[in-house]
């Protein structure tokens, strides 16, 4: 059997992903890589939803529109961070997290 | 279809629209704008108070109407209400932005009443992201020193990432059931909780309400949240979206009802972990704000002693309790933007010599602080008492007794703050005026708290019908 007709590939490919997306927020420093990470997330559950609808589901339509809506969702976010982000660029002159530590305690 | 279904939801649409066309204009004027933001959310208590009775479901069964729901809603927009009289001086934000601060107010809270409504996994997700969303703009709208964006994007980073890995979570739960309708999830719950990726899936899936919730793996955000973000965008998270993830983690564990032993230990002990480290290190704060922030973080804890009893008593104590927070912390919070008129983050020792200056505000400082430590004879020692009730009945001693002695703590930290407004003075801190309306809503809220402390049994009926509906 092609192992790519097998649910186990993709789970496997996708909680890779999630691991690497994970491994990317807690590891970088920079706002936008850690952006790009919470992005591989939000793909690697996609890719959850599209493979368990492929192989799994009674109804063929399900996770389609699940990762249809999850893409317009992360776009209004990329949308909403990278905002913040250039708003943060211009208050701190950089985008390093380990700048933003004016809130302690 | 039946509109008044979705009667609440469509005039806070409506409303969201109004406020888009204010801020779409060339002349600024803050005044004309709060006079209308205040007719519409009072015309929003009336809506959803009409709507109160309605049931039924919509759009293929992935929304639900029920008393339920439509109790949270009306407390969503009582919250809204609240947050809008106290913003009749939004110091910290530029005037040209008032009229988007109103609108996002208004997305935020329609996010929330769809999540409180929501029985389907792409529902709650879309409703979840759409009252997250807006907060992530509010937070930074501040106009600051830099700590403002700093608190926005801290709150956006750790909000985006445990809303990826709850979606990540649902993947499982929907790969495992092979539905995305609870109706169909939670009856499977016990083979899933035993076989491990559906354990998985469920422990991923809470992150993102435990988020809301800042319940201690996911409470970081909180106090750089609350001290950055304006007053009263603060007020908003810390009673709208408490109450909302109140009412979602009921409404998960309530159709459930057959977690098991295991789940119910997990939550025993984030819940103990909650309220300790809340307390303890709200002990060592100086900004009011941080301090109540902690204060939440501990409540949090609390109202997981009601959920994780999964009985309909711990339920009605939680519905309770989340409607006793959201005026007692309401109250707390009006003294803070009352008292700090031009926006700043409140220092504890900036309260000395209150009873002086405010003897009203200091008043009702008193009576919210008393009531979110639990002394009797407030709303909040009656919820707490349902709470721990409801947990002893089922046997959880320890958790009782853990839950008392956070009490005792955080009392002492809130005696803090009224021993500075009581007992010290500073000559330079001139008297504070307060206006008619405040007045009234001082009033209200001191006999809010204490009036169904002493007489709660007709809260105590509503919740009891409340959760008949969803259980």
């Amino acid at each position: 059997m092609l192992v790519f007709n097998q649910l186990e590939t993709y789970l496997y490919l996708a909680l890779l992903l999630f691991a690497i997306g994970l491994y990317g927020v807690l590891a970088r420093r920079s706002l936008i890589a850690i952006l790009i990470s919470v992005e591989l997330i939000l793909n690697a559950a996609s890719i959850n939803f599209m493979a368990f609808n492929r192989f799994l589901a009674p109804h063929p339509a399900v996770g389609q529109v699940i990762a249809l809506f999850i893409m317009a969702v992360a776009a209004a976010e990329a949308a909403i961070a990278l905002s913040i982000i250039v708003a943060v660029y211009r208050k701190l002159k950089s985008i390093n997290i380990e700048h933003a530590t004016e809130l302690r305690g | 279809m039946n509109v008044m279904l979705f009667g609440p939801e469509l005039y806070y649409l409506g409303a969201a629209l109004v406020f888009f066309l204010l801020s779409l204009k060339r002349r600024v004027e803050p005044k004309a704008d709060y006079q209308i933001a205040l007719a519409l959310a009072m015309g929003g208590l009336v809506v959803t108070g009409l709507c109160l009775c309605q049931q039924g479901e919509l759009f293929f069964k992935a929304y639900r109407v029920d008393l339920f729901s439509q109790i949270f809603k009306f407390a969503l927009a009582l919250a809204f209400f609240f947050v809008l009289t106290i913003s009749h001086n939004l110091a910290h934000i530029e005037e040209r932005y008032h009229a988007e601060f109103y609108l996002f107010l208004t997305t935020t809270t329609i996010g929330m009443m769809m999540l409180v409504s929501s029985v389907e996994l792409l529902t709650i997700y879309v409703s979840l992201e759409l009252s997250s969303y807006s907060l992530y703009i509010l937070v930074p709208l501040r106009r600051g020193d830099g700590i403002d964006v700093e608190a926005g994007i801290k709150y956006l980073l750790i909000g985006a990432v445990s809303s990826g890995v709850m979606l990540f979570g649902l993947s499982y739960l929907f790969g495992a059931t092979g539905s995305t309708y609870l109706v169909d999830i939670l009856p499977k719950l016990p083979q899933l909780v035993a076989s491990p990726i559906g354990l998985l899936g469920l422990l991923l899936a809470l992150a993102g309400f435990f988020f809301k919730l800042s319940v201690f793996p996911f409470h970081f955000w909180a106090p750089d949240v609350y001290q950055g973000a304006a007053n009263q965008v603060t007020t908003f998270i810390a009673t709208a979206s408490k109450a909302a993830a109140v009412a979602l983690l009921l409404r998960l564990v309530a159709l459930g009802a057959g977690y098991g032993y295991g789940f119910a230990q997990a939550l025993v002990i984030l819940s103990i972990i909650s309220m300790t480290l809340g307390n303890l290190v709200a002990i060592i704060q100086r900004d009011f704000k941080r301090l109540l922030a902690y204060s939440s973080i501990a409540h949090a804890g609390y109202f997981l002693i009601g959920i994780l009893t999964m009985k309909e008593a711990g339920y009605i104590a939680a519905i309770y309790y989340a409607l006793a927070y959201l005026v007692m912390n309401f109250t707390v919070f009006m003294v803070i933007s009352e008292v700090a008129k031009d926006g700043r983050d409140l220092k504890i020792q900036e309260l000395a010599g209150l009873w002086r200056r405010s003897p009203l505000l200091s008043l009702s400082l008193i009576v919210g602080l008393f009531a979110l430590a639990g002394v009797p004879p407030s709303i909040g020692f009656t919820g707490k008492l349902l709470l721990f009730t409801s947990a002893m009945s089922q046997g959880y001693f320890w958790l009782v007794l853990i839950g008392a002695v956070n009490g005792t703590i955080s009392l002492y930290y809130y005696l803090r703050v009224i021993y500075a407004s009581y007992f010290t003075d500073d000559p330079s801190l001139g008297p504070i005026t307060v206006s008619t309306p405040i007045r009234v809503l001082n009033y209200a809220l001191i006999a809010i708290v204490l009036g169904f402390g002493v007489f709660p049994d007709r809260i105590v009926e509503l919740a009891k019908a409340a959760v008949k509906t969803v259980l």
